[in-house]
């Protein structure tokens, strides 16, 4: 532990610099998985329309996607014969933001279908009795959720910040670079130096705990607006 | 004059509402009255296009402004003024038209109220409120007064009978208050399993 605090707080940034490229790896991954699963995922629990079960169960087997063979298919994709190839992402922060939302997407759209489900017939029937228009509609629960669409977007950051399996293939874990805290983690146990790996660990919880508890935080000043 | 003729509608093969020919004249008001479970609702929502019949012709009903209240309306979570204020223009006359309706059921002194923190009966009003905005020629009440106390209950009677007056409107509403029914209402009609019943 004396380890980490002196790394953390010591001449040496890389466990700094690991942090914050965490941080801004999952931001852009749940930032942008919300912007797509969460309007999404409100119009799926909306609206009803032919097909609608099969592309929420579609959906429900997205949200169970394993993390690696994400990684490996963003890696085909993005590997210089790959079809996106010419824009040499591999192996950098943006193939790794990628990776995640195609992983954290449908978990965000899931949870929000699901969530706005429990209330649809009734805001539809009555949307429609105010002669409100769909598109209004859809703006108008996607204001009256936010507070509840605030514990998925949370637990859409949980997935990114925990998970390893596709950033570690498509980012390739190269120092200042790529590596996040769950890549140097399992570096760490690679290496057999199992007692950093558990101070990493920790850091990481400790960042997870921080997050959630901020974001929590905001809750109450979104109710007074 | 809307017409529904030969209506069946099924649930899981079970018949919820069968109706041979009724017809329901402009500008008229209709009681339905009924036990639990008798086809009230799912009249209504037969009406308002929510369901469509498993068999038999609805006639009448295209073209016509609908204003319907369900059983349940949804209260978005912000003040009671910007509920109300959803169905209305977004002009001076609309902003006045607003408070005239709070007014009207009785919420003056809600408005900044945060519409989840109201009780049930006043949730209500302010559903009702934000109706007496839609200028509709057919009005659809499921149980409009049935979450508001005995004596609100007349202040909005008088408030929907001068809505539909207005407008000049086809009024159908379900009510469990044969009081109600008789006070509002030209022609009353009974459901019973579905079945529309002689009186």
């Amino acid at each position: 532990m004396q380890e980490v605090l002196y790394q953390l707080f010591g001449p040496n940034p890389e466990l700094r610099e690991i942090i914050v490229l965490t941080l801004i790896m999952s931001f852009f991954s749940t930032v942008i998985s919300a912007a797509i699963g969460i309007p999404l995922g409100t119009w799926l629990g909306l609206t009803d329309f032919k097909g609608k079960k099969t592309w929420l169960k579609i959906n429900s087997t997205l949200m169970g996607l394993p993390p690696v063979l994400v990684g490996l298919l963003v890696f085909l994709l993005l590997s210089h014969s790959g079809p996106l190839g010419k824009f040499n992402l591999l192996f950098s922060l943006p193939a790794m933001v990628i990776a995640q939302v195609i992983l954290i997407s449908p978990i965000m759209t899931g949870m929000t279908a699901n969530l706005i489900a429990l209330n649809a017939n009734t805001i539809n029937e009555t949307c429609l009795g105010l002669g409100i228009s769909s598109k209004k509609m859809l703006g108008l629960v996607l204001k009256d959720y936010r507070r509840d669409y605030l514990l998925n977007v949370l637990a859409g950051f949980g997935r990114s910040i925990a998970e390893v399996g596709a950033v570690q293939m498509v980012g390739g874990n190269i120092q200042y670079k790529t590596r996040v805290m769950t890549t140097a983690i399992m570096m760490q146990t690679n290496m057999g130096q199992f007692e950093q790996a558990l101070a990493l660990g920790l850091v990481l919880l400790v960042i997870a705990f921080v997050v959630n508890f901020a974001v929590q935080s905001l809750r109450p000043r979104i109710s007074d607006d | 004059m809307i017409e529904l003729v030969g209506i069946k509608v099924l649930r899981k093969g079970k018949l919820i509402l069968g109706l041979d020919k009724l017809r329901f004249e402009d500008g008229q008001s209709y009681a339905l009255i009924g036990e639990n479970g008798s086809g009230k609702t799912t009249l209504l929502r037969l009406l308002a296009g929510i369901i469509q019949p498993s068999e038999g012709q609805i006639k009448g009903v295209e073209g016509l402004k609908l204003a319907y209240l369900p059983q349940k309306p949804y209260i978005f979570r912000m003040s009671v003024r910007e509920n109300v204020a959803l169905a209305a223009k977004d002009s001076f006359d609309g902003a006045k038209s607003v408070q005239e309706a709070i007014n009207l059921v009785g919420m003056q002194g809600f408005e900044k109220q945060e519409a989840e923190k109201l009780s049930g009966g006043e949730a209500q009003r302010v559903a009702i409120a934000r109706l007496l905005l839609v200028k509709a020629n057919l009005v659809l009440l499921d149980e409009p007064t049935a979450p508001i106390d005995v004596r609100g209950r007349e202040q909005i009677d008088v408030v929907i009978n001068e809505y539909v007056r207005n407008n000049e409107a086809t009024l159908i509403f379900a009510t469990h208050s044969l009081e109600q029914a008789l006070k509002l209402a030209d022609r009353v009609i009974k459901l019973e399993d579905g079945i529309q019943q002689a009186i």
